[in-house]
């Protein structure tokens, strides 16, 4: 491979060579006006483009050469014609030029001189020399004497408003010409892959992909013929051109002239002829690749019409969708064999187009996703990534023009689309939509459309097809979920009946995802339900209390039952946290016994469920703390809650813990803005029972390791007594403050005792506050006054 | 040796596709706009005569392809450039950001023998769009962006209204006939070479 590359480069050295030292004499005959001699060696110049040693890309370096050095050729025959030379002597002369290929390249020339010098029509000049380069059949050199025709006559064309514009149809002639050039070129072009051994095939058509721009060049210079105009472009240009590409039954040049004339032709006209260009593709052989080829035109179509508002009653004139539509529905039934991929390329492309040039017609998109499903039904889950890759970019489509997930919900056939998506894309595309809902910010407040929006992101919401994917990282699986999450507290209606509807509509959703999703899933769900209470217990209670009208009771009703799903994960102490939420917002809402039920379900969580000793003491100090805020209940069930959680607090595993619970039990039997929890007794029992903890664990502390522990517990039940004492507990005494204070100061003090920095800044700090509070003065320093310390 | 004096002068166009760069031509040479987008296909020139300083130019003015699939035959006709045209479209980011490309894959492929004074000219063009308002490139960028590759002459046109495009291409034609880009001069084995006609080195003269 390496050789070929390297002959190659000398044999273009060698043309190179050639070339420039007959260039070279060529420019000293045109210096001292020697017509004679420039032709010789202009001739022999031209020679070396006899080669077929060359490859295309090679073989057009030398052609460029050899195309500057007839620039200056040119310009003298100008000059010549100028100087009263007669052109068509000229023009009779070069004709005797040995070889046929210099020939003609100097025929070329003159002919575009001649041509300028207006001696004779444009027309006759060109029709001879399109047809006197027949002469050259070999594909490559024949090829290169075309495009160099076809670039002197570029500007020469009998084109209207042309200099060179004749009386009558001259841009026929125009027209004409490139059209009867195109053909030949591209019979040589298509020839060019039959020539040579069978082996050298996929290098041919490597070389034949090189030299397309030379054919497809002919059709730019007829899409700037200004003289074509839409109808002689309908009823010559595109049949002849069509005529071509179906005939020469390439493969290649039928894919690459496709592409060309719709990119080379104005919009207006693809419109205008939609049917015969169409037409065309079914006639293209089987292996084109016409899913490309369809798709940029509707890309560029789809492109115009966003480009002007204009454009858009043409667009509904011509029926353009209809019209893709069927072509598309034609091309998928004659290429049998067109795989899944194609088949979603071609249906995302139309449905691009229709979104842009059709956003209203939401029929028309749902129209493209149906044909879609059937195309796709009676397969398998599509297993090909790329096919899989289109369908998400083609369900993507509609989230992205409308920004509103609510729209696409109402396009039938999307969830059908989505079922055929494997678990994993289907993920993707649930997480998708999820994105495209928090990033508008779309309200989604109707219980229909938050079914038919779960239908579509079950993804996330279960297993599918009932594998458990082992594999899936737990980072992402949680990313999942917590997005799920979002949506959740994302939907909301004003409407009590409509939001509890939807309530219900998730949880039931919801509850099909399994102990693992749970978690993440029943908060969101818990707290929506909660909102809900809480605007309901603004209003009053309907009065003519319709059996089926929402109200709190029925929701805690539901959050009872859905809290407790959480025992099947199970997640005891979520499930704790959310009962305690619950009987919170039930006491808000004045209904004793429902509050009362929920603190039951989570005592008995705690005794049943809760084992570990951190989690007892974070699950401890919630009880006590939402107990403590609590007002709807009576003397007995109050007795009954606070007395198990005393009793749970002393049974702590920990000492500290225990005493640091019990403690804080205080605060239950003295609430600051109920008057009648005020119950300095037991307040007191509490702390005393305190004391006697941290003396245990400070003995215990001493036998473990010779010395005594911290005092910090101390100080802190010193700091409850103070609290009490400053709220007027009569319990609390000015002695038994002093006592405390005594007694912590001689535990500090005796050898034994482990030196502890921070115990001994927070007695400090404690001592310093007694001494602040004593400066106030006032009734508080009064109080304060009278502890010695 | 007889000196021929330069008279034809080649300049190409280069820049992503859609920016306008056939309809500046066609401005420039048929004082012609059509609104309707025709890609071009492979590269080809139209010339025009242009005055300057009392004599008589030849502009050869190769326009291309900004689609890269409807180039496929290579760019072999950089080869003897005067001048290279970057043309981008104040509406469009993505084609201001390609002008580094385009410029660096010219100096590639041409190799002039003085890359670093090669004569370049910028073109923001259809700044009549929306009245300016669907501009995302500003005048400030752009020849912010001209002066850091070495002051490159900046214009902004409109092919559509004609603005412009007159005076861009007389600096075009200018700068493409002060560039020492002189062609190769070839002397052919069987004359002799005399010391005062060596080729001309392609590198530093040091
Ligand atoms: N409004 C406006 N439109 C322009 C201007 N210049 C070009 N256009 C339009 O932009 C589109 C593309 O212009 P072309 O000149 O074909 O672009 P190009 O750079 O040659 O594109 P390729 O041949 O594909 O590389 C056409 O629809 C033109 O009408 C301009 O200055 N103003
Ligand atoms: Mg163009």
């Amino acid at each position: 491979m390496a050789d070929v590359v390297e002959d190659e480069e000398k044999w273009l050295a060698a043309g190179v060579a050639g070339l420039q030292q007959n260039a070279f004499y060529m420019h000293r005959a045109l210096d001292s006006n020697n017509l004679r001699d420039a032709l010789k060696y202009s001739a022999q110049m031209l020679s070396e483009l006899r080669t077929s040693k060359l490859s295309p890309h090679k073989y057009y370096a030398l052609y460029m050469r050899a195309f500057d050095e007839l620039r200056k050729l040119e310009m003298f025959f100008k000059e010549e014609a100028r100087r009263g030379c007669s052109i068509i002597d000229l023009y009779e002369l070069v004709q005797h030029a040995g070889n046929i290929l210099p020939r003609l390249y100097l025929l070329c020339t003159v002919g575009s001189v001649y041509i300028k010098s207006k001696e004779a029509p444009a027309k006759d000049v060109l029709k001879d020399l399109v047809e006197m380069c027949r002469g050259i059949q070999h594909p490559v050199r024949g090829l290169f004497l075309r495009s160099y025709l076809a670039q002197v006559s570029r500007d020469k064309l009998p084109d209207i408003g042309s200099e060179y514009e004749g009386d009558a149809d001259t841009v026929m002639d125009a027209v004409e010409f490139v059209l009867q050039n195109f053909t030949e070129m591209n019979k040589l072009w298509v020839r060019m892959q039959h020539q040579g051994p069978a082996r050298e095939k996929e290098k041919r058509e490597k070389e034949r992909s090189e030299l397309r721009d030379l054919v497809g060049k002919n059709l730019h210079v007829l899409g700037q013929i200004e003289g074509v105009d839409l109808e002689m472009y309908k009823d010559v240009v595109l049949p002849r051109v069509l005529e071509q590409v179906v005939n020469c039954k390439d493969e290649l040049a039928q894919y690459y002239l496709m592409d060309c004339i719709i990119q080379v032709f104005p919009d207006e006209y693809h419109l205008q002829t939609l049917d015969v260009l169409l037409g065309a593709c079914p006639q293209l052989q089987p292996t084109v690749d016409i899913k490309t080829v369809l798709s940029r035109l509707m890309e560029r179509l789809s492109n115009y019409a966003a480009s002007s508002i204009d454009a858009l009653p043409e667009f509904l004139q011509v029926e353009a969708f209809s019209k893709l539509n069927n072509a598309i529905g034609k091309v998928i039934e004659a290429q049998v064999d067109m795989p899944v991929l194609g088949v979603i390329t071609l249906y995302s492309s139309l449905l691009t187009f229709t979104l842009h040039v059709h956003p209203d017609r939401l029929d028309y998109a749902d129209q493209v996703l149906g044909a879609c499903v059937k195309k796709l039904s009676g397969k398998e889950k599509l297993e090909d990534s790329k096919a899989t890759k289109q369908i998400v970019s083609l369900l993507s489509a509609p989230l992205e023009k409308y920004n509103d997930i609510v729209i696409a919900l109402k396009l039938s056939n999307y969830p059908c689309i989505m079922e055929y998506l494997d678990s994993e894309t289907n993920k993707v595309m649930a997480t998708v939509i999820i994105q495209s809902i928090m990033k508008n910010k779309t309200r989604i407040s109707a219980a229909d459309k938050v079914e038919a929006l779960f239908e579509l992101i079950k993804g996330l919401i279960k297993d599918l097809d009932g594998t458990v994917h082992d594999e899936v990282d737990e980072d992402d699986f949680k990313e999942e979920q917590n997005s799920v999450a979002r949506l959740i507290q994302m939907l909301y209606n004003d409407d009590v009946e409509e939001m509890f509807k939807i309530i219900c509509t998730v949880r039931k959703h919801i509850l099909t995802g399994g102990p693992k999703r749970l978690p993440f899933t029943i908060p969101p769900l818990v707290f929506s339900s909660l909102k809900l209470v809480r605007q309901l217990q603004g209003q009053d209670e309907n009065p003519f209390g319709e059996e089926e009208s929402t109200t709190p009771k029925k929701i805690f009703q539901l959050l009872n039952q859905t809290v407790e799903t959480l025992s099947n994960v199970p997640a005891p102490e979520l499930a704790l946290r959310l009962y305690l939420q619950c009987a919170e917002a039930a006491n808000d809402c004045d209904l004793e016994p429902v509050a009362y039920e929920f603190f039951t379900q989570a005592y008995i969580l705690y005794e049943e469920e809760i084992s570990d000793s951190r989690a007892q003491v974070t699950a401890i100090h919630l009880i006590i703390g939402t107990l403590q805020r609590m007002h709807v209940f009576g003397v007995e069930n109050r007795d009954t809650l606070t007395h198990k959680a005393t009793g749970y607090s002393a049974k702590l595993l920990k000492k500290p813990d225990q005493c640091r619970a019990v403690y804080v039990c205080s605060h239950l039997f003295w609430v600051d803005d109920q008057e009648n929890i005020k119950d300095g007794e037991r307040v007191l029992l509490c702390l005393k029972r305190a004391l006697r903890i941290a003396n245990a664990a400070q003995q215990m502390a001493n036998a473990a390791r010779g010395s005594t522990g911290s005092v910090t517990l101390f100080v802190e039940i010193l700091n409850k007594y103070l609290y009490f004492f400053e709220k007027g507990n009569p319990q609390i005494t000015v002695a038994a403050v002093q006592s405390l204070i005594e007694l912590i100061t001689t535990e500090m003090q005796s050898d034994s005792s482990t030196p502890d920095p921070a115990a001994d800044a927070f007695l400090a700090s404690t001592l310093r506050y007694i001494e602040f509070q004593k400066q106030k003065g006032g009734a508080i320093g009064e109080k304060y006054d009278s502890i010695k310390v | 040796m007889p000196s021929r004096r330069r008279t034809l002068l080649k300049v190409i166009i280069l820049g992503d596709s859609g920016v306008g760069k056939t309809s500046l031509m066609n401005q420039y040479v048929n004082k012609k706009f059509s609104n309707q987008y025709k890609a071009t296909i492979g590269a080809d020139f139209l010339t025009k005569e242009v005055q300057f300083e009392d004599r008589l130019f030849t502009l050869q003015i190769w326009d291309t392809a900004g689609q890269e699939r409807f180039q496929s035959l290579g760019v072999a006709f950089y080869r003897g450039a005067d001048c290279c045209v970057l043309v981008y479209d104040v509406n469009s980011m993505k084609s201001f950001d390609n002008l580094n490309n385009w410029r660096e894959e010219f100096l590639i492929q041409a190799s002039p023998s003085d890359p670093e004074n090669f004569p370049f000219v910028v073109l923001g063009n259809k700044i009549d769009v929306d009245g300016g308002n669907s501009r995302v490139v500003s005048e400030k960028k752009a020849r912010a962006w001209c002066a850091s590759k070495g002051n490159i002459p900046y214009f902004e046109t409109s092919a559509k209204e004609g603005i412009n495009v007159e005076e861009a291409f007389q600096c075009i034609a200018k700068n493409a006939l002060k560039t020492g880009e002189e062609e190769e001069i070839y002397l052919p084995d069987t004359i002799d070479v005399g010391t005062s006609s060596q080729p001309r080195s392609t590198g530093c003269e040091c």
